[in-house]
């Protein structure tokens, strides 16, 4: 029949029509890991043209969809066997549900009938999922699984962005469907928005002092970035960002005060403050950017602009609030401020608590490598992070142009996060400079990726700053603990050079000041994969540091000079 | 300690009720009481909750309402009043 308007009804078994759904939406690469309850999946994927990235274990294939789906703004996907496959993708889920990144994981389930009998490799990952995805499904008819996996990625895009969990018994894989897939329902945003309270904001916008934009991670996830940098210019406010917001403001913006919180800036914090409007954009007030609740930022009005109304008032009540897509709303309070004394004071600030670069003896100071690595790198590079001390390093000296320059696991805080991430982030930008920023801790959670940057040859740099310590538990340990060092020495650690060479992966070691420019010019300029080890001092901490339950201007800063 | 009664119409679907009880513990509501007709094999489900928590109500609400199979999330008694907005 050669009428093409005419569908035509195609017998699928569920494991070939998952990948028919994949192609409708897009999807070229997936990661993951086969084992016994997904192999019709596996045995499906054979014929397929989708590109699977057998990852060397579950939690990387889930970090790696993650660093694909942040680092190009689409949907990750990953896929795992049953029972310990699936429990090994659930720190993957919490760490996307924390920070709002859309991946779709596919589990295998043992086939219905033995579900509920202890079966072999059996867990309820649909039980587990609840707390660590946005939505799952458990699917029991295999007629229910195109509209299934439609829901899952229509669910994982909208709104405020997650993780959804599809989990697909071995039998409905097998099980035979006949269907024209024609039928691509997506869900309607059943979130109606109340329309946003753009009067009473642009009041307050209009009478501030002293306003301050505090710019979180929804700016990217909005890809409202180019309307929050025109909001920015309009209004000429000084900003700070939150460590996902990095990127989102445009890094040369003479009233950019960097990253508020914790390890944030002096100026940033002060100039919080001191504030006398908080404009929130995309951000949550998180406990490691508000210090002490009650304290932060105690005579500012707020304005938050968020797509999830369960932020508004959940830890700082708003005075106005503007629920909705920031891509129509940032523009609506476009408006021109006269706040010169406010700005020069900013400047002011910003020029006096400029950060330093001069640090006494031979010793490599991590924040001046990092600096120095982002300066020379190429455009639209994409730096990942594991978590600790390295971390804010990279937030605080590295510079990026976009959020989806920059990924770090901020809500979570997952160790092991950068290396598989930053895999998924040179699967979806090939052709992009992609730096992996780890410490010797994180390093070795998920190790065993060398195998998959091996195997598939990906350029990736590597940089660990290893201070042979797990730096920032030490560092809170030096601080908080009375110098008690419980369990943070890692002098042990193996050989990462020869490690690295292990994976046919150039490697090169460094630990004076003096070979710092060179190394970080071969690294940049090597074609595949490419480990450089920064030894640092064991000693150096993260500076300023807001101590727990404290007022962000009351900072710990650094002592020597 | 405030008491609060929440009824929850639901989209009758698979464990709609499991992650109804687990937002509310999780956000810092002990349930004191339920009554809940679902999987009655139409589309509606009703959930009625008794809760206390020192925590205001409109945090459960929002939190429950971004569930997805939610359809509406009531208040029944005015305790409400003085902790929204
Ligand atoms: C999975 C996981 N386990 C434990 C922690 C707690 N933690 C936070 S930072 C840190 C030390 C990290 O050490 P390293 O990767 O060497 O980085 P450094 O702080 O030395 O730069 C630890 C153990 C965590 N964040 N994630």
């Amino acid at each position: 029949m050669e009428n093409a308007t005419l569908p035509q009804t195609v017998t699928y078994t569920g494991a070939s029509l998952l990948f028919e759904v994949l192609q409708q939406h897009g999807v070229e690469h997936v990661f993951g890991y086969p084992g016994g309850a997904i192999m019709p999946i596996y045995d499906a994927l054979y014929d397929s043209d989708v590109n699977h990235f057998l990852c060397r274990h579950e939690q990387g294939a889930a970090f790696s969809a993650i660093g694909y789906a942040r680092a190009a703004g689409k949907v990750g996907v990953c896929f795992a066997t049953s029972g310990p496959g699936a429990t090994n993708l659930i720190t993957g889920l919490a760490d996307a549900l924390a920070d709002s990144i859309p991946i779709v994981a596919i589990t295998g389930q043992v086939p219905t009938g033995a579900m509920g009998s202890d079966a072999f490799q059996e867990i309820d990952v649909f039980g587990l999922s609840l707390a660590c995805t946005k939505h799952s499904f458990q699917v029991s008819d295999v007629n229910d699984l195109p509209n299934v996996l439609h829901q899952a990625f229509a669910i994982a895009l909208e709104g405020r962005q997650g993780p959804v969990l599809v989990d697909i018994p071995k039998d409905i894989q097998l099980a035979q469907i006949e269907t024209t897939l024609e039928d691509f329902s997506r869900l309607t945003n059943k979130v109606k928005l109340p329309p946003a309270n753009v009067g009473s904001a642009i009041a307050l916008l209009s009478s501030a002092k002293k306003p301050i934009l505090y710019v979180g991670g929804g700016v990217g996830m909005a890809n409202a970035v180019d309307e929050l940098r025109a909001f920015a210019d309009t209004t000429g406010m000084p900003s700070v960002s939150t460590l996902k917001g990095l990127g989102a403001i445009n890094p040369d913006d003479e009233h950019y005060l960097g990253m508020l919180g914790m390890h944030g800036t002096k100026a940033a914090n002060l100039a919080v403050q001191e504030c006398d409007l908080l404009v929130a954009v995309g951000a949550r007030f998180d406990d490691r950017v508000t210090g002490k609740l009650n304290e932060f930022a105690p005579n500012a009005k707020v304005i938050h602009f968020d797509i999830d109304t369960a932020e508004i008032n959940k830890r700082r009540a708003a005075h106005a609030s503007i629920l909705g897509d920031l891509k129509v709303n940032l523009p609506a309070l476009e408006i021109p401020l006269s706040i010169e004394d406010w700005q020069s004071q900013c400047l002011a600030m910003k020029h006096d608590f400029a950060w330093r670069y001069d640090h006494p003896g031979e010793n490599i100071f991590a924040p001046a490598v990092l600096k120095e690595i982002s300066d020379r790198m190429p455009d639209k590079t994409c730096v990942t992070t594991d978590v600790g001390q390295h971390q804010m390093w990279a937030a605080q000296h590295m510079q990026f142009q976009d959020p989806s320059d920059f990924l770090t696991s901020g809500g979570m805080g997952t160790m092991g996060f950068g290396l598989p991430a930053a895999i998924g982030a040179q699967v979806s930008r090939p052709y992009d400079c992609i730096v992996a920023v780890t410490g010797d801790g994180s390093f070795m959670m998920n190790v065993q990726e060398l195998s998959t940057i091996k195997r598939f040859q990906l350029p990736v740099k590597i940089v660990v700053i290893d201070n042979a310590k797990l730096g920032m538990v030490r560092q809170w340990q030096d601080l908080f603990f009375n110098g008690r060092l419980s369990e943070t020495d890692l002098s042990d650690n193996p050989d990462f050079v020869m490690l690295a060479s292990a994976f046919d992966i150039k490697a090169k070691q460094i630990s004076k000041k003096s070979e710092v420019t060179d190394a970080i010019e071969e690294m940049l300029d090597h074609d595949g994969p490419y480990l450089l080890q920064v030894k640092i001092d064991a000693k150096e901490n993260v500076w300023p540091l807001v101590p727990p339950e404290t007022a962000n201007d009351k900072m710990m800063e650094s002592t020597h000079e | 300690m405030n008491n609060y009664q929440l009824t929850i119409k639901v989209d009758d679907k698979q464990v709609v009720l499991e992650r109804i009880l687990q937002v509310t513990r999780y956000r810092g509501f002990l349930i004191h009481g339920i009554h809940a007709e679902v999987n009655t094999g139409t589309q509606l489900g009703t959930v009625v909750l008794q809760v206390h928590s020192e925590r205001p109500i409109s945090l459960l609400i929002d939190q429950i309402n971004k569930l997805i199979d939610i359809k509406e999330v009531k208040v029944d008694n005015d305790v409400t009043a003085q902790i929204v907005g």
